[in-house]
C-alpha cells in the first residue's frame, strides 16, 4: 500500500505554494485535504524514513518554506500515512485542528535552551560532599568499609548507606527546587512576549531548561533581545542558546 | 518558495552541541520487535517497577531513621538490607545491559523516578 510522507497541514496552504517544490528523496510536493484543510505530502516508497540529517533538514525546509507564507501545523518527523487514513484523520479531527490552527496563526516557535553549572549548583544546595560519605554512597553496596563519623557512632556500613542515601535525596530535592525556580524566573520574564510556552526542566542535567515559545511574528526581534538581556543578567552562572523562528513544532501535536 | 531561515544565537556553541548530542544519543532511532528485544523490554519493565519500589523503601527507611523510632541496630539492619537490594539490582541491570536511565519513569507532578 503506498503511503504519503506528511510534512504539515494548514487552512491557508494552497497548491500554488507547493508548486515545483520537492520533499524527501526529491519527490514533488502535493496537497491532500478536505475542505480548506490540506496536508502537504510527498510520495515515499520505503517502509520507514531513515533518520538522517539530510531527511530531517528536508522535513524542516518544507515546513519553513510554508511558514514563509502561512502558519502550518507541522507533523512529527517520519510520519507516513495512507491517503484514506489521512483524509479520515482530517475529517474526524476537524474541530481540534481548526482550534490548533487558530492558536498558532501568525506565530512562530522560538526555542531557548539554558545550561547551568550543575556542580556549582549542587555545592550551593547541599554544601561540599564529605569524602567519607561519597565513598560510602558509591561503594557501600559493594561491601566497602564505612568510615564516616556517623558510621563510627552507629557502627556499620548499613547506617552509612542510609545516611549517604539521605544526602542524595536531599540534594535531588534541592536541585529540583532550584531548577523550577530558574524556569519560573525565566518564564515570568518572557510571559508578555509568548502566547504559550512548553518548558522541560531537567534538574539533574547540565542542560537544565529546554523551552519552546509561541511568539507572534512581529515580536521575534523583541523576544530575541529579551533573552539576550536575560543572558547578560546571569552571565556568570547561566548559558543561553536561542534559535528560531521555527514552524510551531511543539504546539501542534498532530498525529494521524 | 523561500524558507524562513532560523537564526541561532549563543556564545557557548561547543557546550550546547555536546549537551544536545548527549540527549540525542539517549534516544533510540527505532525500537525493534524481535524475540531478544521483547525479552529485554520485559526485563526493563519488571526492573523499572522493582526500582520504583526500592526507592520508595529507601525513602521510607530514611523517614523512619529521621523519626528516631528505630534503635541503632535496627537502622543498621535496614541499611544493610537496602544496600544488598541495590547491589542485586545493579547485577540484574548488568545482565540485561540496562543503564539507570533505562529504568526511568515520568511520574508526572512528582517528577521523574531517576
Amino acid at each position: 500500500m503506498s503511503r504519503w510522507y506528511v510534512y504539515c497541514l494548514g487552512d491557508e496552504v494552497t497548491a500554488e505554494m507547493v508548486e515545483g517544490a520537492r520533499g524527501l528523496d526529491g519527490a514533488p510536493l502535493s496537497l491532500v485535504g478536505r475542505g480548506d484543510i490540506s496536508a502537504v505530502v510527498s510520495a515515499f516508497a520505503e517502509e520507514r524514513v531513515p533518520v538522517t540529517p539530510e531527511n530531517a533538514l528536508t522535513h524542516n525546509r518544507v515546513n519553513a518554506a510554508l511558514l514563509a507564507r502561512s502558519t502550518p501545523l507541522p507533523f512529527r518527523f517520519g510520519t507516513l500515512v495512507a491517503e484514506a487514513r489521512l483524509l479520515d484523520f482530517i475529517e474526524s479531527h476537524e474541530a481540534a485542528l481548526r482550534e490548533a490552527l487558530a492558536r498558532v496563526r501568525g506565530a512562530v516557535e522560538m526555542s531557548v535552551k539554558i545550561i547551568w553549572d550543575l556542580e556549582a549548583v549542587k555545592r550551593e544546595a547541599v554544601g561540599p560532599e564529605p569524602e567519607a560519605s561519597k565513598a560510602e554512597g558509591e561503594e557501600a553496596a559493594e561491601g566497602a568499609t564505612a568510615t564516616s563519623e556517623a558510621t563510627s557512632e552507629a557502627g556499620g556500613s548499613g547506617t552509612a548507606f542510609l545516611l549517604a542515601k539521605r544526602r542524595e535525596i536531599l540534594s535531588g530535592e534541592a536541585l529540583r527546587e532550584k531548577a523550577e525556580a530558574l524556569a519560573g524566573w525565566f518564564g515570568g520574564r518572557l510571559s508578555d512576549l509568548a502566547r504559550e510556552a512548553r518548558v522541560v526542566v531537567n534538574p539533574k542535567g547540565a542542560l537544565v531548561v529546554r523551552a519552546a515559545h509561541l511568539v507572534g511574528r512581529g515580536q521575534v526581534e523583541e523576544f530575541r533581545a529579551r533573552v539576550h538581556q536575560l543572558g547578560e543578567e546571569r552571565a556568570g552562572s547561566l548559558r543561553f542558546l536561542t534559535s528560531g523562528p521555527w514552524p510551531p513544532y511543539s504546539f501542534g501535536d498532530v498525529r494521524p | 518558495m523561500k524558507p524562513v531561515e532560523p537564526e541561532i544565537e549563543t556564545e557557548h556553541a561547543g557546550e550546547f552541541v555536546a549537551e544536545l548530542r548527549r540527549v540525542a544519543d539517549a534516544l533510540p532511532e527505532r525500537i525493534n520487535v524481535d524475540a531478544k528485544s521483547v525479552e529485554q523490554g520485559l526485563a526493563k519493565l519488571v526492573l523499572t517497577l522493582i526500582e520504583l519500589i526500592r526507592r520508595l523503601l529507601e525513602k521510607q527507611a530514611i523517614r523512619r531513621m529521621e523519626g528516631e523510632g528505630l534503635t541503632p541496630e535496627q537502622v543498621e539492619e535496614l541499611g544493610l538490607a537496602l544496600m544488598k537490594l541495590e547491589a542485586k539490582m545493579r547485577e540484574l541491570k548488568g545482565q540485561f545491559g540496562l543503564e539507570d536511565e533505562d529504568l526511568n519513569l515520568d511520574l508526572g507532578p512528582i517528577g521523574r523516578l531517576i
